[in-house]
C-alpha cells in the first residue's frame, strides 16, 4: 500500500510542477476559466478511467471505450433532443453502456478470446454502429439540463468534476475494502492462482466491463452536456486518454498493482498536458505523439524501477 | 459422417480449403448482388489493394507465430510514417524517388525496430508498446505534413504501382510474390523459421533448448516494420501521393487476416498460404463492400465482425477438439 501511496503523489508533483511550468511559460494557466476547463476535461476521461483501472489491473485492457462513448452518445443525444426528463435520458445512457460494456465482457470471459482482439474488433463495429445510427447527420437539439449538468458549477468547481470526485471515492472503496477488489487485484498478480483459490473469474471479469460501459455512460452525458453536439466522430481518440490516465497514475500494465486514486489524478495531468499545448500553440495534431510517448516512458520507467528493486 | 461434423472437421484441420470455399461463396454473392463486381478491371482493382494490406497481414503473421502476447497494433501507422518520409525526400529534400522509397523502406524497418527495441529490451509487453507506437506514428506522420497529402511525385515511380503485366498489377509479380515465396522458404526451411515456431509455442522450452528469444522476437518486429515500409511504397505509387493518415485501420484488417489465416494468437501456428488466402478473402469482402455503396466506415466494420467471428469460431474449436480427445 505504501508503495501505491508514493507514486500517487508523484502524480500529484507533476500536477503541480507542470502548472507552474505553464503559468510561468504563458501567464495563462492560473486563471478561475482555464482552470475550470482543465477539471472540465478531466471529468469524462477520469471516470472512465476508474473502470479502466480495473480492467487493467486484471491484466487486460480496452480499446473500445472511445467507440462506446459514441454510441451512448448517440443514445443520449436521441431521448434528449426527444425531450424525455432527465431521469429517462440518464437511464439511457447507463444501460446502453452497460449493455454495451456487457458484450466486451461476454466475449472475454465466454468467448475466450483476448482482450485486445476482442475490444479491437468491438471498437471497430461501434464506431460503425455510431455512423449507422447517426446516418450522416448530427444531433445539437439538447435541451438546457444537459448542459447544465455538463457545464454547470458548484462552488467555482464544474458539477461534473464533483461526479467524479464522489465516483473516485466509490472505487477506492470498492477496491480497498470490498471483496471484489481484492479479487481484481489477486486475478492481476495471478491469474491462475486466484482461479484456484475460488475466484470467479468470469464473474470478475464480466462486471469490470460491464461497469466500464455504465461509467462510459456518466461520462457521455457529461461529454454531449459540455460539446452540446453529437457526431459521428465523437468519443474518436478518447480511448487514448484513458488509457493514458490509468498508466500515468501508476497501474501497471502488467497488472496487479495499481489504484483508482492514482487513475483519477492521471486523468487530470492527462487534461492538464492538453490544455498546457494548447496554450503554448503546439499544434493538436501532436497530441498522439505526446500521450504515446508518455504511455511509453511511463511503462517503460515503471518496469525498469521494478527491475531494479528486485535485484 | 454428418454434414455439421465434416463441416468442423474441414474448418479445424483444413484451414486453406476452408478458405478457398468462403472465398468462393463471398465472390459469388457479391458477383451476383453487385454491378460492376466479376469484371477483369475491378479484379485488377482489387489485386491492387490487396498487395499492400497483404504485405502488413504477412508482417502480422510472423509477429503473432513468435507468441507470448506478441501482436503489431502500430502497422497502419508504420505504413503512413514511412510513406510520408518517402513523400519528404523525394519533394521537400529533392532525392531521386526510387532511392527515398528505398530508404522510406528502411524508415519503417527502423520504426519496426524501435519497437522491437522498447519490447524486448526495456521489456514493455508487446501490446502497449504498438499501442503508444500506433498513436505515436500516426501524429507524426500528421505533423510532418500538417495533414496535407505530399503529391507531385515523379511520374516514372508510378510505374510500381499502376503498371501491369499480361493483365497482371506488377507490384504482384515484382513485390508481393517474392516476399510472400521469401517468407514461405523462411518459415519452413530455415534455422529462423523454425526458431519463430518453437518461441511460439513454448517461450521456456525454447530458452533451455539455447534459442535467443529476445532476437527472434526483434527480428518480427522489425521484419513486420520492413513489410509496412514496402507497403507504403506500393501505395504512395499506386495513388500517386504520401497521405499522412494512408494506414488508417489497416492493423485491424492485418490481424483479422492473420486471425482468418490460421495463426492462432497464442502463437506458434500460422501459415504463409493461410495470410495469402485471408487476404484474399478480406479484400473480395472490402472490396465487394464498397462497390455495393456501403460506407467505408462498414468496411472496418465488417472487418471488426470477422475478427471477432473468426477469433470465437478458433476458440470453440479448440475446446471442442480438448473435449473430444
Amino acid at each position: 500500500m505504501a508503495v501505491v501511496r508514493s507514486r500517487e503523489a508523484t502524480v500529484g508533483a507533476f500536477i503541480v510542477s507542470l502548472g507552474l511550468f505553464l503559468e510561468v511559460a504563458t501567464g495563462r494557466f492560473l486563471t478561475l476559466d482555464n482552470l475550470a476547463n482543465v477539471l472540465l476535461s478531466s471529468a469524462g476521461t477520469g471516470i472512465v478511467a476508474l473502470g479502466m483501472t480495473l480492467i487493467i489491473l486484471t491484466g487486460g485492457i480496452d480499446v473500445s471505450v472511445g467507440s462506446m462513448l459514441g454510441v451512448t452518445s448517440v443514445a443520449v443525444g436521441y431521448a434528449a433532443a426527444a425531450r424525455w426528463g432527465m431521469l429517462p435520458v440518464t437511464l439511457v445512457g447507463l444501460v446502453v453502456g452497460a449493455a454495451l460494456g456487457f458484450a466486451n465482457g461476454a466475449l472475454v470471459a465466454f468467448g475466450g478470446i483476448m482482450p485486445i482482439i476482442a475490444t479491437l474488433g468491438t471498437l471497430n463495429i461501434l464506431r460503425a454502429l455510431t455512423f449507422q445510427l447517426l446516418r450522416a447527420k448530427w444531433i445539437s437539439d439538447l435541451p438546457p439540463t444537459l448542459h447544465t449538468l455538463g457545464l454547470g458549477l458548484v462552488l467555482h468547481i464544474p458539477l461534473a468534476a464533483w461526479a467524479t470526485a464522489a465516483l473516485t471515492l466509490v472505487f477506492f472503496y470498492l477496491t480497498t475494502r470490498r471483496a471484489l477488489g481484492r479479487h481484481i487485484y489477486a486475478i492481476g498478480g495471478n491469474a491462475e492462482a486466484a482461479r484456484l483459490a475460488g475466484i470467479d473469474l468470469g464473474r470478475a471479469t464480466l462486471f469490470i466491463y460491464t461497469v466500464t460501459g455504465v461509467l462510459v455512460g456518466i461520462a457521455a452525458l457529461i461529454y454531449v452536456g459540455q460539446t452540446g453536439i453529437v457526431q459521428s466522430n465523437t468519443g474518436v481518440g478518447f480511448e487514448l486518454q484513458v488509457i493514458a490516465a490509468v498508466v500515468l497514475g501508476g497501474t501497471s500494465i502488467l497488472g496487479g498493482r495499481g489504484s483508482v486514486l492514482g487513475s483519477a489524478l492521471g486523468a487530470l495531468l492527462v487534461s492538464e498536458i492538453k490544455n498546457g499545448l494548447t496554450l503554448l500553440n503546439i499544434s493538436g495534431l501532436a497530441e498522439g505523439m505526446v500521450s504515446g510517448v508518455l504511455i511509453l516512458l511511463a511503462v517503460g520507467l515503471d518496469l525498469l524501477r521494478m527491475r531494479g528493486r528486485r535485484t | 459422417m454428418r454434414l455439421g461434423d465434416r463441416l468442423i472437421r474441414l474448418i479445424s484441420t483444413d484451414r486453406p480449403r476452408f478458405l478457398v470455399l468462403v472465398l468462393v461463396l463471398t465472390f459469388v454473392v457479391f458477383a451476383l448482388t453487385t454491378p460492376d463486381f466479376a469484371t477483369v478491371y475491378n479484379t485488377f482493382n482489387m489485386t491492387q489493394y490487396g498487395v499492400e494490406i497483404g504485405l502488413l497481414a504477412l508482417g502480422e503473421t510472423l509477429v503473432i507465430i513468435s507468441g507470448g502476447g506478441s501482436i503489431d497494433l502500430s502497422v497502419g501507422s508504420i505504413l503512413s510514417l514511412s510513406g510520408v518520409v518517402m513523400g519528404m525526400l523525394t519533394m521537400w529534400v529533392k532525392v531521386n524517388v526510387w532511392l527515398s522509397a528505398l530508404l522510406g523502406v528502411l524508415s519503417g524497418g527502423a520504426l519496426g525496430a524501435l519497437n522491437a527495441l522498447l519490447i524486448t529490451r526495456v521489456g514493455i509487453p508487446a501490446l502497449i508498446v504498438t499501442l503508444g507506437t500506433l498513436y505515436a506514428y500516426a501524429s507524426a506522420a500528421l505533423v510532418l505534413t500538417n495533414t496535407v497529402p505530399i503529391s507531385g511525385l515523379p511520374e516514372s515511380f508510378f510505374a510500381l504501382g499502376q503498371s501491369q503485366v499480361l493483365r497482371i498489377p506488377l507490384q504482384v509479380l515484382v513485390v508481393f510474390l517474392p516476399v510472400a515465396l521469401v517468407l514461405n522458404y523462411a518459415l519452413r526451411q530455415t534455422v529462423f523459421g523454425r526458431y519463430l515456431y518453437a518461441v511460439g509455442t513454448n517461450e521456456v522450452a525454447a530458452r533451455f533448448a539455447a534459442i535467443d528469444v529476445r532476437a527472434v522476437r526483434f527480428w518480427v518486429f522489425t521484419i513486420s516494420g520492413v513489410l509496412a515500409g514496402l507497403a507504403a511504397a506500393v501505395m504512395t505509387s499506386r495513388v500517386a501521393s504520401a497521405r499522412p493518415d494512408a494506414g488508417t485501420g489497416y492493423e485491424l484488417q492485418a490481424i483479422t487476416i492473420a486471425v482468418l489465416g490460421g495463426t492462432s494468437i497464442m502463437g506458434g501456428d500460422g501459415t504463409i498460404l493461410g495470410t495469402i488466402l485471408g487476404v484474399l478473402v478480406i479484400t473480395v469482402l472490402s472490396n465487394g463492400l464498397q462497390l455495393a455503396g456501403v460506407h467505408p466506415i462498414w468496411q472496418l466494420g465488417a472487418v471488426g465482425l470477422v475478427l471477432v467471428a473468426t477469433v470465437l469460431l478458433n476458440q470453440w474449436l479448440t475446446r471442442r477438439r480438448l473435449r473430444l480427445a
